[in-house]
């Protein structure tokens, strides 16, 4: 038997039962094309995360209050950090620019209209720190933070749903009764990691602490950002950061932080690793239904096998040895899985880069996985699934299998 | 010198089935004879008798429980299924009933089947069906599938598709019964002519007399054992007074 003998065999047989065929190609396309889609939306996940993550620089280094973790669970609401620990580290020499920040939900009032959002309480800094660039108006200066001023800088989307016009700058908006001017409005920047951040009220920290919060611990806050010297060396600063804020929380040797320290690298790590279950968890599910695809082959295969025992006799009879028999049906179920992988694996990329690219917009990576993975399901699928049937076909006995009618 | 001339030698084989309810059927009891190069031999007896069985083991589809069987004076009593699927493609010829011809395959894939599996190039395999099926006279059928050929057909490719790997021997298992008489006379003299010009051992199995009589030479089993064996007889009443006699 040569190898051209083989496919001839296995393209005569299968396409001597069409639908049947067909049906069961189509249980490894939807297969496959599940497991592909579901690896492209993982991967365009991690990819948009770690996109937005590197759009803020790895100079980026956040100081969270509370232990890293806490019985398991992180703690991020005791009142460790202060404004007073942000302008400690704002002096250390490799930190260009420090804000602490404290943010809170806010329910935001113009005219008729109202709007919740997120809110947050910063230094000027806060811009450098985050890239934020202002499309009009302007950012408020340390004096409205010192003056605990009424200002606030709005996210593009925030202006439009609150039905501003073209300039909201100027416009008064109402937190808690509390008015407050806007005086800039940030420039548009797409959905992030972090939410949106589009739709956010800006105000200096101070006016939200004592303003709004009333808060017992005025100098208390949830986090500091800071962005470092591009020179700098990360884990250096972040050790002198950690050194500080021990001294400063006046921990004994042993005792755990009561922060934590991470630059963009690692948050981006810990987001990858998060991703990544989130894309294994969506392949085990589309797994599920290539796993029942190929339960479909097997079944075919057996019902070819019991439906085909008299020509297995015939073959048998005429100088076939079982390898020959075995070689034939697990050609079959092989070429079977194949063109099912592949047709699925055209389907699965043309989807996932014709919807996410071209109708979402989403920057689909292109991979070389679905097609090692495709291959690899081919094959295995079509030996697994093939094989039983092919050894029970071989050992069929040439002289009921040609009385079989 | 001898053995070799002796194409199939069955010397005193017998065969039991186990049964389902416990203990075994013996369905052969003691069959010895020989087969030489060019015989044309009929094996005849009524259903039951044991000349399938005894068919299977000479085909080398089954082995005997007791007994030895030399084909080429090879012993192939005790051959593992993967050697005996060899002997059966290399030296045996087989002629079905039904014609057992693949259905979704055309005639010519039909006739090359055996020589696929004997690892015959392409090519070769090609050129060898061609002149086979000319030999029957269906050269123009090849790319007919076997549900598009008369019944007299189909086993026209069926003898093509013995002879195709050029054995000494054909077996043919009732190779008329499908057919009616005038088809069924076709065959039957096409088998003499093979035998007479060609030299090829023909066994061939029948319950039917007038069948049997084209044949040479006449082995009757009844009940498993052998009844007569000699050149064809006169009448079909020979068979019978036999089987009286031997019944009584």
């Amino acid at each position: 038997m040569t190898f051209n003998d083989i496919l001839k065999e296995s393209w005569l047989s299968i396409g001597g039962n069409k639908i049947r065929s067909f049906l069961t190609v189509l249980g490894i396309i939807i297969g496959v094309m599940a497991v592909v889609i579901m690896v492209a939306v993982g991967e365009t996940v991690q990819y948009e995360i770690t996109d937005q993550f590197s759009s803020l620089g790895t100079n980026t280094v956040v100081i969270r209050a509370g232990a890293a973790q806490i019985g398991g669970v992180r703690s991020g609401n005791r009142q460790t950090l202060t404004i007073d620990d942000a302008e400690v580290i704002a002096k250390l020499p490799d930190v260009a620019a420090v804000s602490p920040v404290q943010s809170s939900g806010a329910q935001i009032v113009y005219g008729n209209r109202n709007w919740s959002t997120s809110m947050m309480g910063v230094y000027p800094d806060y811009t450098t720190v985050q890239n934020i660039e202002i499309e009009r108006g302007a950012f408020f200066d340390q004096s409205a933070v010192r003056n605990a001023s009424t200002y606030a800088v709005i996210g593009p989307k925030t202006a439009t749903e609150l039905g501003m016009g073209k300039d909201p700058v100027g416009e008064v908006i109402r937190v808690q009764n509390v008015p407050f001017v806007i005086v800039g409005v940030s420039k548009e920047r797409g959905d992030s990691a972090m939410g949106s951040q589009d739709d956010m009220v800006i105000i200096p920290i101070t006016t939200l602490k004592k303003r709004l919060q009333g808060s017992r611990f005025p100098n208390s806050v949830n986090m500091i950002a800071l962005k470092l010297f591009q020179d700098a060396d990360n884990s250096v600063v972040i050790d002198q950061i950690s050194a500080l804020l021990r001294d400063r929380h006046r921990l004994k040797q042993g005792d755990d932080d009561d922060f934590q320290v991470m630059d963009m690298k690692q948050i981006m790590e810990t987001m990858t690793t998060v991703t990544g279950y989130l894309k294994l968890l969506l392949i085990a599910i589309a797994a599920v239904s290539l796993l029942v695809g190929a339960i479909g082959i097997m079944n075919m295969m057996l019902v070819s096998v019991a439906e085909r025992t008299r020509e297995i006799g015939i073959r048998k009879a005429i100088g076939a040895r079982e390898i020959h028999i075995i070689i034939q049906f697990l050609a079959e179920s092989i070429m079977i899985s194949f063109i099912g992988s592949m047709i699925g694996l055209v389907l699965g990329v043309g989807l996932s880069q014709g919807i996410g690219r071209f109708i979402l917009g989403y920057n689909v990576p292109f991979s070389l996985w679905p097609v090692v993975l495709s291959i690899t399901v081919a094959v295995v699928v079509g030996l697994s699934s093939g094989v039983m049937p092919a050894i029970k076909a071989a050992k069929l006995n040439p002289i009921d299998s040609l009385r079989y009618e | 010198m001898k053995k070799t001339e002796n194409i199939i030698s069955l010397n005193k084989i017998c065969k039991s089935f186990p049964l389902e309810v416990g203990g075994v059927q013996q369905v052969l009891f003691d069959i010895t004879f020989n087969i030489t190069a060019g015989e044309f031999v009929a094996i005849m007896g009524p259903s039951g008798s044991g000349k399938s069985t005894c068919m299977n083991i000479i085909g080398a589809l089954d082995t005997p429980t007791s007994g030895v069987y030399e084909l080429y004076g090879r012993d192939i009593t005790n051959m593992t299924d993967d050697e005996l699927a060899v002997v059966r493609n290399e030296h045996i010829g087989f002629v079905f009933q039904n014609f057992n011809l693949l259905p979704k395959r055309n005639v010519l894939d039909n006739v090359m089947l055996p020589l696929m599996y004997r690892g015959m190039s392409p090519e070769d395999r090609i050129i060898r069906a061609r002149e086979m099926l000319r030999r029957v006279g269906l050269e123009k059928f090849e790319s007919y599938l076997p549900t598009q050929l008369s019944g007299g057909m189909k086993q026209r490719v069926a003898i093509a598709r013995a002879l195709a790997g050029n054995p000494k021997l054909i077996l043919a298992d009732e190779p008329t019964g499908a057919l009616d008489s005038v088809m069924g006379n076709e065959i039957l003299r096409f088998f003499k002519q093979l035998n007479k010009d060609m030299g090829i051992t023909i066994v061939m199995i029948t319950h039917e007399f007038d069948i049997a009589s084209y044949a040479h030479r006449l082995i009757h089993i009844y009940d498993g054992r052998i009844n007569y064996d000699g050149p064809i007889p006169k009448s079909e009443a020979v068979l019978d007074k036999k089987t009286k006699v031997g019944k009584k």
